[in-house]
């Protein structure tokens, strides 16, 4: 199995794959600083659980320098230099400072399952343990009104302090009927109004929060938007895919625990040391592209080979996102790993623009050009809401020339 | 007098409002108030969309849609007498996909959705199951994110793959593949023994009558006590119906009404709105109260779900509780966790069956496109129960989408004075903690429900 951590540090330790976001050292002196400083005033502070981090990790049988090794590849997935990782790993033991509230609304609860199974190498449940969540609506201990008292009781006590995570879109159509919570009736878009008004920030998980996902699909029948749509002057956090990658939900809280701020962000608000990048630019399938070596359908000769999946409609050259890396299930693989492709699960409108017969077969799609590794903002937001993706396969040759199936995208 | 509460703790909320009667439920309504519209943003897509957008209906059984969406439009195609070939190997590798999905969910279910509820009738206090920092609780956590790591193998990640496609799966595991997978089953099973059941498996699945209850160790036990010394075993009594449309290696379909038959026609279902809304305001009646629709199947009301596909199958060990204590909430509980030990055998040994010299897909020799119109249904047996899926295409667009849920048959309205499966049985009972745990025992998701 390999170790995703790993992978994640030799990636972001190549030369050829880093993005340039070296902000130079002024700025990280400062901000060592300041997280130093914040660290240790969270620390003075109460824990809202009772748990000692370390003891958690020893009684689960891993030892400080494994621990260590998680936190310094965690330095690196948040794409801050090898001198954060002492204060990482503090951080982490300081989770428990940081409230979180967490909210379903229009949604498949895809991405609670995912962070059900969040990507804790090094303890399983590390992430329970320490996490200090004060409600989630399908996991808390309580139901009914006694929940809902919880709820109330976690933004009263931690007003202005709590990170609000959102999953599922908000339905405006028909005044927002087709979401309610609570016996009161109250709609989806007062519920996350209410509880975003005090909180310290909003982090939206997955496609649907995020970009309104699967409920905004063409044509839209409840009216669902984004999050960002809703919530007004507020630090909002997008993290989209479908599901989310739970390693990058933690990456988020890990990082406000770090430095009291929302990590840096992408004009779609997304944080750049998971979307700086393409899942093209990391893709274990790259050298294949570069050869011109592609699966013309599945289960060929390509196919048992592991060659690049572009003409089997892969989204890879247009997606931002780092499932490239850090994989899904704990690293256990990816969509690509299996050889069906990237769909863009975490690109805005995704459902309709992205949209070839997915999984696509005979797909003709063309990537932005631009070169790799360029994040979104340089490629300009222009280039990824073109509608039209037909353009046909271009700039590498076949290694397969010639070889057309029968059932052309190009004949419509 | 009239209560309204909500349940939570299930994927989305649900919304009970009881009618009371000299200290009993009269009267009850389930409201599902969370609705997507599936079926309408389906409609116009090319088919081959629907492998992605279906997984989506619910965070918990996207295998389940996927896998009936393959097979409804593998149906197309043998309507148009253009059956498709797959190879074994792709057959088994959809199932065993199905099947991990479907022991996660147990695991999960049992442990974080209805134990926490189930120890506050304790004697004891039983601080272990308390969720999200109960040992047990972190335990099975643990082990369901061990388990569906072997799906993801195949899948390339969970929730939300579609790594089946009309004429197989997308993907090819190698040896050392399958002998992971085996891996993360052997420790699924490891826990089952020595947490769940506190026994050997093979000794467990040898268990056929319901005496053998006194032989269960383990979480089970605790189960199977609060149950009795609460009489679990005499509520949540609905009709005693049972359907299972699906048929696979691991089930087989069939229905008991009065007697069993393994008869099952798909005409014989239908679906209705009358108390549901309408995303036509126009078309709302003034009866509505939910978004779930009612299903029928030969205009009666069915159970379906693990218990069902136990007596159907006639398994022997639940088959005799079922005897014994019909189709209460003890039985219904119980059987989930029989199934999940039955299903950790069978994946193995279905995992074993795989040929990896096989192909894993064979191209369709037309495409979906060169059929002016076509018609495909397809079932198959998700964690909750029958899934359905009917499909109508025109020139390879969708013109019509419908699927009904498990938890369409079981939690949907009931109609025309007839309470539907849940309804029927919350009804007399004398307590609302008694109703929201018998409501679980179902395996409640708002999110299926509505879709
Ligand atoms: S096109 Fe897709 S499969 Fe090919 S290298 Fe890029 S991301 Fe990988
Ligand atoms: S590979 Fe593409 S579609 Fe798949 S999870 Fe990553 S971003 Fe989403």
């Amino acid at each position: 199995m390999i170790d995703s951590q790993e992978m994640v540090k030799k990636v972001f330790t190549q030369n050829s794959a880093r993005i340039d976001t070296n902000k130079g050292d002024a700025y990280y002196n400062s901000l060592f600083e300041k997280a130093k400083s914040r660290l240790s005033a969270l620390r003075k502070q109460p824990a809202l659980k009772d748990i000692d981090l370390m003891e958690v990790v020893e009684s689960e049988g891993v030892n400080r320098r494994d621990f260590m090794k998680w936190a310094s590849a965690t330095t690196a997935t948040l794409m801050l230099p090898p001198m954060f990782t002492p204060l990482v790993a503090e951080a982490t033991e300081l989770m428990n400072r940081v409230p979180v509230v967490w909210i379903e609304l229009q949604d498949c609860a895809g991405n609670s399952e995912a962070i059900l199974r969040s990507a804790t190498p090094t303890v399983d449940d590390l992430l329970f343990d320490v996490l200090s969540l004060e409600y989630h609506h399908t996991l808390q201990a309580a139901s009914g009104h006694q929940a809902e008292h919880q709820l109330e009781d976690a933004i009263h006590t931690f007003k202005g302090k709590y990170l609000l995570f959102v999953e599922g879109a908000i339905p405006k159509a028909m005044n927002g009927q087709y979401g309610t919570i609570g016996p009161g009736g109250e709609t989806f878009e007062e519920n996350l109004n209410r509880l975003s008004k005090d909180a310290a920030a909003v982090v939206a998980v997955g496609t649907c929060a995020t970009f309104g996902g699967i409920p905004a699909a063409a044509p839209n029948p409840t009216g669902a938007v984004g999050v960002m749509d809703i919530v007004k002057g507020k630090p909002i956090v997008n993290i989209p895919a479908c599901p989310a990658n739970p390693a990058n939900m933690v990456g988020v809280v890990l990082h406000y625990v770090l430095t009291g701020q929302v990590p840096e962000l992408d004009s779609l608000l997304r944080p750049k040391f998971a979307f700086g990048y393409r899942i093209h630019d990391n893709c274990e399938r790259r050298a294949h592209f570069d050869a011109g070596e592609y699966v013309e359908e599945w289960g060929d000769e390509g196919a048992k080979n592991n060659w690049c999946l572009y003409k089997m409609g892969c989204k890879g050259p247009m997606t931002f996102n780092n499932c490239s890396i850090i994989r899904y299930n704990e690293g256990a693989n990816w969509p690509i790993g299996v050889g069906r492709g990237c769909i863009g699960c975490s690109e805005p409108d995704f459902w309709d623009k992205y949209a070839y017969e997915r999984p696509m077969a005979d797909a003709n799609i063309k990537a932005p050009t631009g070169g790799v590794e360029k994040t979104v903002d340089e490629f300009g937001l222009g280039l990824l809401t073109a509608t039209s993706i037909g353009i046909g396969v271009h700039a590498v040759a076949s290694a397969v020339a010639g070889k057309r199936t029968v059932h052309s995208e190009d004949e419509e | 007098m009239k209560t309204v509460d909500i349940v939570e703790r299930i994927e989305g909320e649900a919304k009970l409002i009881c009618q009371w009667d000299k200290e009993k439920i009269s009267d009850v309504k389930i409201q599902f108030l969370n609705f997507r519209g599936f079926e309408f943003i389906l409609k116009d897509k090319p088919i081959l969309d629907a492998l992605v957008y279906t997984p989506r209906i619910c965070g918990i059984c996207g295998q389940a849609h996927l896998k009936a969406t393959v097979e409804a439009i593998e149906d197309i195609y043998k309507n148009h007498n253009e059956e498709l070939t797959l190879t074994n190997k792709a057959k088994l590798l959809r199932e065993i996909g199905l099947n991990i999905e479907i022991i996660d969910s147990h695991i999960k279910w049992f442990y974080m959705f209805i134990m926490p509820d189930i120890v506050k009738f304790s004697n004891n206090s039983l601080e272990e199951y308390s969720a999200l920092k109960g040992k047990k609780w972190l335990e099975a956590s643990s082990i369901a994110s061990e388990t569906i790591k072997s799906l993801a193998v195949i899948a390339g990640q969970w929730p939300h793959t579609s790594y089946m496609v009309p004429g197989g799966v997308v993907s090819d595991p190698t040896l050392l593949d399958l002998v992971t997978m085996q891996n993360y089953m052997d420790q699924a099973i490891r826990f089952y023994e020595n947490s769940l059941i506190g026994t050997n498996l093979d000794t467990y699945l040898s268990f056929n009558k319901s005496e053998d209850l006194y032989k269960v160790k383990g979480d089970l036990k605790d189960f199977i006590t609060i149950s009795f010394e609460n009489g679990f075993e005499k509520i949540g009594k609905s009709y005693n119906r049972h359907l299972v449309l699906g048929d696979s290696l691991s089930f087989e379909k069939g229905k008991i009404s009065r007697k069993l038959t393994k008869n099952i026609d798909y005409e014989n279902i239908e679906e209705f709105t009358t108390n549901s809304f309408d995303i036509d305001k126009s078309k709302v009646s003034k009866e509505a109260y939910t978004w779930s629709k009612t299903a029928l199947y030969a205009n009666s009301f069915y159970e379906t779900g693990p218990l069902s596909r136990a007596v159907v199958q006639n398994r022997s060990f639940v088959s005799d509780i079922h005897k014994h204590y019909n189709d209460s909430m003890f039985t219904r509980v119980l059987a989930r966790m029989d199934e999940l030990g039955f299903l950790l055998s069978k994946t193995k040994e279905l995992i074993q069956q795989i040929n990896i010299n096989e192909e894993s897909f064979i191209k369709p020799k037309v495409s979906l496109k060169d059929f002016h119109y076509g018609i495909g249904q397809s079932s198959v047996e998700a964690c909750r129960g029958s899934l359905y899926h009917d499909v109508e295409i025109e020139n390879g667009i969708i013109s019509k989408y419908d699927v009904i849920t498990p938890t369409v048959w079981n939690l949907g309205p009931g109609i025309d004075n007839k309470l539907s499966t849940s309804q029927k049985a919350i009804v007399g009972i004398d307590s609302l903690e008694k109703a929201k745990l018998i409501l679980r025992s179902f395996d409640v998701c708002s999110v299926c429900t509505t879709h």
